[in-house]
């Protein structure tokens, strides 16, 4: 457990969270290893975990016009994933180990409530995610410009 | 070159290559050779069609070559990536502002381009790869369009594999046969170590000039730590015609390398 906390710790999307919340947290937490090739989320799966990603490469895809997975965008060590495990939607994209990935997953029942239950961890794992959808859809638009056409 | 600056000096092509699809680059071989900065630019010239401004790609250090890459984009790009071995180009220069290669010695250097923004930076990264020793860490950041549509890709090779500098490529789509990174390249900045003392070199579109410029200060990179490359209508590249006037600056005479403070706010604006 000691392990898992300083592990969490130093993921960058639970640097400076207060002592206290990290270990409340760790409780949520357990390390998963994925191999080349095996899925973290599939579309239309209710998304119950929310994954940081310490090692390797995820692909985030979803299935183009012939069916052929489509690349929209590739994340890695210090991403997150699953930003939308606040709400009750469903993923709606494939992510897929690109190389072996390893996560800490953090089980969003859990999580849920213990943000119910201090409502300070609430705020703060709550603005972390909502700067990551921010950051991504920062992304997402510049990639929809297609500046370099 | 000529000693009135309006009229061009006529050379031959020595070669002509095809790097991607609608881009060629272009060797010349001024007699006496041709020194330049890097991010200086040449007016070229194709006889009976016009005259466009088009960036050094070349080596800084070996000026027996003039180098220029050109996409075909309009009138005169497009007759000019026609042309092969023996065809001649018009050239006017060199002309306008530099990377501030001198300026940054010491420093950590970041050089970040956007697709065919890699070859106005080209001439720095030689630079600095030749001069190595004078600067902290190089870190080359390149994003593309596609795996197909990335510039000067034997290059980024040779330059990823030295020791003492980082590549890191990404594309924006790409199937599954390329196993680099899909995205935007501000997103690289996110596996990089970046701080306030870092030098900056920017080119590429002027809306993810501004992306990245954001993404550098969100990380303490003052705006005087960053440098981009502007691109404008340029018609006598003197200063004097005024077609590519950006408030009170010139970008053929001050820039078109200029520090982003002084651009920031003008870049905010609407039809600037």
């Amino acid at each position: 457990m000691e392990d898992l906390e300083r592990i969490l710790k130093s993921h960058p999307f639970l640097a400076e969270l207060a002592p206290e919340h990290l270990s409340f947290v760790v409780g949520c937490a357990k390390n998963l290893r994925f191999r080349p090739g095996e899925y973290l989320m599939r579309e239309g799966d209710r998304e119950d975990q929310l994954y940081l990603i310490r090692h390797g490469t995820v692909t985030i895809e979803m299935p183009g016009a012939n069916g052929d997975p489509i690349c929209l965008e590739t994340i890695g060590s210090g991403d997150v994933l699953g930003v939308s495990c606040l709400t009750e939607a469903a993923a709606h994209l494939d992510c897929r180990a690109r190389d072996t990935v390893v996560a800490i997953a953090l089980d969003n029942a859990c999580l849920h409530r213990k943000m119910d239950e201090d409502p300070r961890l609430g705020y703060a794992i709550s603005m972390r995610l909502l700067e990551r959808t921010y950051e991504r859809l920062t992304r997402a638009r510049l990639q929809r410009l297609d500046v370099y056409r | 070159m000529t000693a009135n600056p309006y009229v061009p000096e006529m050379l031959a092509i020595d070669r002509a290559v095809r790097e991607i699809d609608g881009v060629v680059t272009f060797t010349l071989t001024p007699p006496g050779g041709f020194r330049f900065a890097p991010g200086q630019f040449n007016m070229l010239y194709v006889h009976g069609i016009g005259e466009v401004a088009i960036s050094i790609s070349g080596d800084p250090a070996e000026p027996a070559h003039l180098v220029h890459t050109v996409r075909s984009v309009g009138t005169v790009t497009r007759a000019m990536t026609a042309l092969g071995q023996g065809s001649v180009l018009g050239v006017r220069g060199p002309y306008g502002s530099a990377w501030p290669v001198d300026a940054v010695r010491g420093r950590d250097v970041l050089v970040i381009a956007g697709g065919l923004g890699l070859a106005p930076l080209r001439p720095a990264i030689l630079h600095l790869l030749a001069n190595r020793s004078s600067y902290g860490r190089i870190t080359i950041l390149y994003g593309a369009r596609s795996p197909a549509e990335l510039l000067f890709r034997d290059e980024l090779q040779r330059w990823r594999g030295r020791f003492d500098c980082r590549v890191e490529v990404i594309v924006d789509h790409a199937g599954h046969d390329w196993y680099g990174a899909i995205g935007v390249v501000t997103q690289l900045l996110d596996g990089v170590a970046v701080d306030q003392g870092d030098a900056a070199l920017v080119c590429g579109p002027e809306i993810m000039m501004r992306f990245v410029a954001r993404a550098l200060e969100q990380r303490g990179v003052p705006r005087d730590g960053i440098w981009i490359s502007m691109e404008r209508n340029m018609k006598c590249g003197v200063g004097l015609c005024g077609h590519c006037q950006l408030a009170g600056s010139f970008v053929c005479k001050d820039g078109p390398v200029f520090r982003y403070d002084r651009m920031a706010p003008l870049m905010q604006v609407r039809e600037l």
